[in-house]
């Protein structure tokens, strides 16, 4: 009796898990690290650029939904960055971080046109940062707090095609901040008005492409090694704001390397051949 | 939908020229003698926050002080000799809370100090400290022979923790009073100032306002936000204080006379303190050099600046005489101001007031 109850209930999990295998979307998730050039400006700090190396690191995870009879999918970035830049004499440096999240759903226009494998994504994007950036040398106004979030409208091109045998994936998206909200001190507020004695003045404003015109554009391309994506790309990135009259900019590119996975209970070319984003 | 597709891409190629269009940039200047001079002179006209106040109070007039001291560059001037041009033209402001840093100097104007006597004797505090005094987070502590406490202050720059104060105070609680000595002490953090004063204080008081620059103009200014300070949760005063004042009592100093002084139990004896009420910030050139300068101005509770300095509720200075024979004028004085338990008188100080917004 317990020997048949336990062939019953192994014979379920099987098969719920032969139905979750082959209903279950395909999902995908890529590592990639990156190095490249910042230039940084912030006028609350200084009037100088400072320029110098920056590290990146990112996580996508793409999947399907069930919105617009599947027509859209979800996409997460979460990108952490960190910089030691210097000002053009060479005499002070800047260290910056920050951490950024972003969730857009894209709409699928134009599948397989004007070719096979094309695809044109294009949905809103929600995100936000929080970050920092240091003086090594300033005294009350030694660093600068980055707090913003964002909506952005995100557009997504995907060329995806076969050569010997394996799939390969071009993509080349741009995320565009239309409105938003952002930390600042005001002109010349001090941290220790608004962090010791608790003063605020305006420091939360609207951003809009006027006063905060950025942008972030992401290229990549996907290709196998034996059972394994890998992915290679560029990342350049401009932030900009002029609030509260302090200018702030921070421009980055990037060149990226790192592993895609499709988590899938299917095999990698039966998660490939089901239709993955990517 | 291809429609809808058009004016999408229509709409995403306008923003992108958009933000391509408006670059948010800073003139990136070339390092020559003019342009760091123009630049210094930009940063301060745009955010020091004493130009207008200074015009009106010492005659500073910065649009002539550009035309003056531009005149005096030449493009095959060395490094040090514009250090020296600039740095004449930042002393114009009369500011110690003003310098330029390069590498093989600071320029700075003392005069705040250097113009006066210093009404301090570092041989003759030693003395009344004696060897056996006690050392709590820098303060320097002891009971003077009639039962007066004394408290050498030097400096705010290193932390005084809570636990320190509360242990110094329960220490001196059986003192008939204490005599905080202040002088020579140029400042640092306004949080241990703060610390400090918030020990003679039972109730919150109003002590001041704040405010800071909201753009380029020379009055552009916040609207100024009061200042309170609290009572502390440890051990606190009770008993009458004295606090010996000079020159040499700057920015975080100056700002914790302007805060204990108004104390129910505590007089302020000595020399006008030194001022420097504006909260630093610092900026650079385009060769590199660091310049710091006041930004943020903090008033007394009337509103009447206290760059300049503080008067004391009791004028007293150093003599030679006393310092002969080895006495402190200012200890000496506030020891028989203890004994005779005189109280601080109210008129006196108000008077002190006017007389510090006339500067």
């Amino acid at each position: 009796m317990k020997y048949a109850a336990r062939c019953t209930l192994i014979a379920l999990c099987c098969a719920a898990g032969n139905i979750a295998a082959q209903e279950a979307p395909p999902r995908t998730s890529a590592h990639v690290i990156g190095i490249g050039g910042a230039n940084h400006l912030d006028t609350y700090l200084s009037p100088l650029n400072y320029t110098g190396p920056q590290f990146h690191y990112l996580h996508e995870s793409l999947r399907p939904t069930s919105l617009f009879d599947g027509k859209v999918s979800f996409q997460s970035i979460t990108h952490v960055e960190g910089s030691v830049t210097k000002n053009r004499p060479e005499k002070a440096d800047d260290l910056g971080g920050s951490l950024s999240f972003d969730a857009a759903w894209h709409y699928h226009l134009l599948t397989d046109r004007p070719l096979e494998g094309f695809r044109l994504m294009l949905g809103p994007q929600i995100g936000g940062t929080l970050g920092f950036l240091y003086n090594t040398r300033n005294g009350n106004n030694p660093a600068q707090a980055t707090a913003e979030v964002h909506l952005s409208a995100s557009v997504a091109a995907l060329y995806g095609f076969h050569r010997w045998g394996h799939r390969f994936t071009l993509r080349e998206q741009l995320d565009l901040p239309l409105l938003g909200a952002m930390f600042s001190p005001a002109y010349g507020q001090s941290y220790y008005e608004l962090f010791s004695l608790g003063h605020t003045d305006h420091n939360v404003r609207l951003t809009t492409p006027f006063n905060a015109p950025s942008l972030r554009s992401l290229l990549t391309f996907d290709f196998p090694v034996r059972n394994n994506t890998f992915r290679i790309g560029y990342l350049a990135e401009i932030r900009q704001s002029h609030i509260n009259h302090i200018k702030r900019h921070s421009y980055t590119h990037a060149v990226l390397i790192g592993w895609v996975r499709h988590f899938t209970l299917l095999p990698h070319r039966q998660a490939m051949s089901r239709g993955c984003v990517f | 939908m291809n429609h809808l597709l058009r004016h999408a891409l229509q709409g995403t190629t306008l923003l992108l020229f958009t933000v391509c269009a408006a670059c948010v940039q800073e003139p990136q200047l070339a390092d020559t003698p003019e342009n760091n001079l123009e630049a210094l002179w930009r940063i301060i006209d745009e955010h020091y926050c004493f130009l207008s106040y200074k015009k009106q109070a010492i005659g500073l007039d910065w649009d002539e002080v550009h035309t003056r001291y531009r005149a005096r560059l030449n493009e095959k001037m060395s490094s040090t000799q514009l250090f020296e041009v600039l740095a004449e033209m930042l002393s114009e402001l009369r500011d110690g809370h003003v310098n330029l840093y390069a590498a093989h100097d600071v320029a700075r104007n003392w005069s705040w100090y250097e113009d006066y006597p210093t009404n301090f004797s570092q041989e003759l505090q030693d003395a009344y400290l004696g060897t056996d005094y006690r050392i709590a987070s820098g303060v320097k502590y002891r009971i003077l022979p009639d039962n007066i406490g004394y408290l050498a202050v030097s400096t705010f720059q290193s932390s005084i923790g809570e636990g320190n104060l509360s242990e110094v105070l329960h220490y001196l609680r059986t003192c008939d009073g204490l005599i905080v000595d202040v002088r020579n002490n140029g400042g640092g953090d306004l949080t241990m100032a703060e610390r400090l004063a918030q020990r003679f204080t039972n109730e919150k008081l109003h002590v001041g306002f704040i405010c800071h620059k909201t753009g380029t103009g020379h009055d552009a200014f916040s609207e100024p936000e009061a200042e309170y300070l609290e009572p502390a949760d440890g051990v606190r005063w009770q008993k009458q204080a004295i606090v010996l004042t000079n020159r040499q009592c700057y920015s975080a100093t100056n700002t914790f006379v302007r805060d204990v002084r108004e104390c129910p139990n505590v007089t302020v004896l000595g020399d006008q303190t030194g001022g420097g009420s504006g909260l630093p910030f610092s900026s650079e050139l385009p060769n590199g050099w660091s310049v710091r300068f006041s930004a943020c101005p903090m008033f007394d509770k009337e509103m009447c600046h206290i760059e300049f300095g503080i008067a004391p509720d009791t004028l007293v200075l150093l003599t030679d005489e006393d310092k002969a024979r080895g006495h402190d004028t200012l200890i000496e004085t506030a020891r028989k101001i203890i004994a005779k338990n005189e109280k601080k008188e109210l008129p006196g100080k108000n008077r002190s007031r006017e007389l510090r917004g006339k500067e």
